[in-house]
């Protein structure tokens, strides 16, 4: 019984193809990932951007800090902690502490007991 | 044709040939199957994998095996491969006319005698050229559908997953008509142990269904 096998290596012509075919392969592959590439490029200029124009917003503020605003402390020393600045004061905590979802109806109950307080 | 029946075996596919359209097959079947259980939100599928996220996860590294694989295939069979396309992109008088015939496959389709035709008929050549680009389609769009998402516009998005699927279809589509063809046709399936199993296909057979091939192999001997 014979056994037939193919000719090994290849033709010019064939190499010619073979090559081609990778060579347009490669092109295709090359275009579609600058694409890609250019777009992250563009995407992490975007956001170097952006955060650099709130660092520019933020240090353009005059008052940069909560706790040194003059009109907080004034609350504070007049009504949240009276005659102090007690920032966790008990008036302060159960006003300006919020809740969230199902702890909300307990929360209105709880500020009904105070209302006389505040 | 001779009407003495050739004894013997033709090599048809090597071992690294074969070994290739197994993890591709492989690779195809998981990318599809979890691919269709994206599209349609398919729970079942999902869970076979361990749930959307896994599935999500077993599809995009079996992307990566389904692109590899060839890479490294035609990287280390060059010469196979440049015969193959070769191969498929030469279309001759003889291809027209298995063409005009659908090479006698086609039951309503009365053929005296099929053309010659080479290692592969007009019919395998244009399947293997649509399964080039094909597979060039779906990785091309694939790939940025996993790593560039969040940095490409939504529209070219959207377009890469309307290439992606609709690719995909035809694909599925063109591989079930392949398996009929090469594993259950009564004409033709005997290719199914050739590219399956050891590689080999009767002389005879191929004598009859690859005749210019065939001839060339016998020049060879």
């Amino acid at each position: 019984m014979s056994i037939f096998t193919e000719k090994v290596g290849m033709t010019r012509r064939q190499f010619l193809k073979g090559t081609g075919m990778l060579a347009v392969v490669a092109i295709v592959s090359g275009v579609f990932a600058k694409i890609g590439f250019d777009a992250f490029a563009a995407s992490d200029e975007y956001i170097a951007q952006r955060a650099a124009g709130l660092y520019t917003l933020d240090e353009q503020m005059t008052i940069r800090k909560s706790h040194e605003n003059p009109e907080i402390i004034q609350i504070y020393e007049e009504f949240l902690s009276p005659g102090e600045q007690k920032y966790l004061s008990e008036k302060a905590h159960h006003l300006l502490h919020t809740k969230y979802g199902k702890d909300i109806p307990s929360f209105i109950d709880e500020l009904k007991q105070h209302q006389d307080v505040a | 044709m001779s009407e003495d029946v050739i004894k013997g075996k033709v090599l048809k596919h090597d071992t690294q040939t074969r070994t290739m359209h197994w993890i591709h097959l492989l690779a195809f079947l998981i990318l599809g199957i979890t691919g269709i259980g994206f599209y349609w939100d398919i729970a079942g599928i999902a869970n076979i994998f361990g749930g959307p996220a896994n599935s999500s996860l077993v599809h995009r590294w079996t992307g990566v095996v389904f692109t590899v694989a060839p890479i490294l295939y035609i990287l280390l069979n060059f010469d196979r491969f440049s015969r193959f396309v070769d191969t498929i992109t030469s279309f001759s008088k003889d291809d027209f006319a298995w063409l005009k015939t659908m090479g006698g496959y086609v039951p309503f389709i009365k053929v005296e005698e099929v053309p010659p035709q080479e290692k592969y008929n007009a019919g395998q050549k244009i399947l293997g050229i649509l399964i080039i680009i094909g597979c060039l389609l779906i990785i091309l769009t694939g790939f940025p559908m996993w790593l560039w998402r969040d940095v490409v516009a939504p529209a070219t998005l959207a377009l890469c997953y309307n290439i992606h699927f609709w690719t995909a279809i035809i694909m599925i589509l063109l591989v079930l008509g392949h398996f009929f063809l090469a594993a259950i046709h009564p004409k033709s399936r005997v290719e199914f142990s050739s590219m399956m199993l050891d590689g080999y296909i009767d002389a005879q057979i191929t004598a009859e269904h690859n005749a210019k091939w065939f001839a060339e192999l016998q020049k060879t001997e």
